[in-house]
């Protein structure tokens, strides 16, 4: 990994992770390190230090976090924002610098496995639905103890589900994340956040962009 | 206020006031596909406890899982927890329960941030105002495992298979335990789980790594299934196995799979071997309530629950239906 250098600091990056303003105190942390503490990740890896990544976000350590693979290791299990003392939500921070990881081209091997099952989401209502092999076992199973060999999924609420997809502009962003891995490299995805402002622009304030 | 002065030590009355005649069941993804038993045991549970049970096929998945795997953005998740929880609100005004961690874990944190931030409420609103929702917040969402808390009394009422000698170890789950919005009994040292194995007349224990989570959260059972997942079961099935822990019970249907279906790869690893069964908290509770057993659907479990049956007495007649040998009952 290259090392960083003074250009590839940025002071609003806390302000970039934070997109959905979900996180709002991160600037309030002690760095008293409970967080990494009690955390089952540090404890395998040394090298995994939740308290060190506030640190270079708050600093703006750009690249340094980015690009590190340690941020895909976190389990999300809240182990540290259990103990925090000023109740910062680490895993919600977590899953925002994952998406600007993305975006810079990083960590794209993460995401993707999982894309499919997004897909599938989308026509059954329903998420982690298995292939065809699996749908025929699942079914099996549950005859053999006696209920629907499917669970009841509307074909409203399966549509609409979709719909939610595709109205927020989520529908677009895992098709992004399949066109890079297409690729077959680690490339930046361009990926769109609507925050809060898809629908009505009565609330693109200037204010928390 | 800071977590750390926050009362820590909440009762199920306090969290559930009154006892419920009636709750919407929230049907979780996992729990349908990988352990069909689990939904259809709470239903026998709560059935038999006197409650009524209302489900909805209108429910879509609450989407939690592949957003907090960074696989989405949060704006379609939010309007979903919007449309299922205004569905149950506008449908049947009942208060939502949940058999799955995870939907419990998604469903609060995303209702959390729908009810703090009017712009994203005002976002799904506009959204699913469409279909003819509109989330208000003016129901909660609950895990069934805090309502057989509540019931406790019930439960020991109706045990007809008393589980005596099996001793069971709990796993309460990360996304029930980190919750801060309002838990039961206590995010460090719960022990609400042993008073209902207590109740069954089985032997709670307990082990070290007992609050340790399962590591499937996130899609790291995909993507780091080696270095991180298993090292990281490891040391909490050890403490299991020192401990003699003969059956575990999950309330959530994903830290089942990653408990259960963890244990096979482990062995040929080298870890253990273990070879604890891991089941849901309600089968275990239904399996003392009477359920017939093939209606439990332990047979979906990797690591085979059979030799706990058999520890129980159970055993398969000549037509290949369980019977129990000995009727302590
Ligand atoms: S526990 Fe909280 S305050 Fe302490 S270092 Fe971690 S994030 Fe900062
Ligand atoms: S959520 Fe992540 S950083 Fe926090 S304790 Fe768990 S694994 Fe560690």
């Amino acid at each position: 990994m290259p090392r960083e250098n003074m250009t590839q600091w940025d002071d609003k990056l806390y302000q970039k992770v934070d997109r959905y303003n979900l996180v709002p105190n991160l600037d309030e942390c002690l760095q008293c390190g409970k967080c990494t503490g009690n955390c089952p990740v540090a404890a395998l890896h040394p090298s995994y230090n939740p308290r060190q990544i506030v640190h270079d976000i708050l600093l703006g350590e750009l690249d340094r976090v980015l690009q590190s693979e340690e941020i895909w290791r976190c389990l999300w299990c809240a182990n540290c924002y259990r103990v925090c003392p000023v109740d910062i939500h680490y895993p919600l921070l977590m899953m925002q610098l994952r998406y600007l990881a993305l975006e810079n081209g990083y960590g794209l091997k993460y995401v993707t496995p999982i894309n499919k099952y997004a897909y599938r989401s989308l026509e059954c209502g329903l998420t982690f639905v298995p292939g065809k092999k699996g749908v025929e076992k699942i079914k099996g199973l549950r005859e053999g103890i006696g209920v629907e060999p499917w669970p009841k999924v509307s074909k409203k609420a399966i549509h609409e589900y979709g719909e939610i997809f595709k109205q927020t502009g989520a529908y677009d962003w895992m098709k992004a994340l399949d066109e890079v891995q297409a690729k077959g490299e680690e490339k930046p995805v361009t990926l769109t956040f609507l925050g809060g402002r898809l629908v009505d622009e009565r609330y693109d304030t200037e204010e928390g962009n | 206020m800071s977590a750390m002065t926050q009362k820590r030590v909440i009762k199920p009355q306090e969290r559930i006031p009154q006892i419920p005649e009636k709750i919407f069941l929230f049907r979780s993804c996992t729990g349908s596909m990988e352990y069909p038993g689990t939904e259809h045991c709470v239903e026998f549970v709560l059935k038999k406890l006197g409650i009524e049970v209302v489900k909805d096929p209108d429910q879509s998945c609450c989407s939690g899982y592949i957003l907090t795997c960074s696989g989405y953005p949060a704006e379609p998740s939010l309007a979903v927890t919007a449309r299922n929880l205004a569905m149950v609100e506008q449908k049947y005004g009942l208060d939502t329960y949940v058999f799955c961690n995870g939907c419990f874990g998604y469903n609060k944190e995303l209702k959390h941030i729908l009810d703090h931030h009017p712009e994203y409420k005002n976002m799904a609103n506009d959204l699913i105002g469409q279909w003819g929702y509109h989330y208000e917040g003016t129901s909660t969402v609950y895990h069934v495992q805090e309502l057989y808390s509540l019931l406790l009394d019930r439960i020991k009422e109706n045990v007809v298979r008393p589980l005596t000698g099996l001793r069971v170890a709990s796993h309460y789950g990360c996304h029930y335990l980190a919750q801060q919005y309002g838990i039961l009994d206590e995010g460090d040292m719960p022990t609400f789980h042993e008073e209902i194995y207590e109740a069954l007349g089985a032997t709670p224990v307990f082990y070290k790594e007992r609050r340790m989570c399962c590591a499937y959260a996130v899609g790291r059972g995909f993507t780091h299934p080696e270095n991180v997942v298993q090292p990281h079961l490891a040391r909490k099935f050890d403490s299991a196995k020192a401990e003699g822990v003969e059956i575990m019970t999950t309330t959530c249907p994903g830290c089942n799979v990653a408990l259960d279906r963890e244990q096979p790869k482990l062995k040929k690893r080298g870890f253990g071997p273990y070879d604890i069964p891991v089941v849901d908290l309600g089968q275990l509770i239904a399996l003392a309530l009477g359920a017939p057993i093939e209606e439990i659907g332990f047979n979906a479990n990797s690591t085979p629950v059979e030799p706990v049956l058999k520890k129980l007495g159970f055993f398969k007649d000549d037509y290949g239906v369980w019977e129990r040998r000995f009727v302590n009952e």
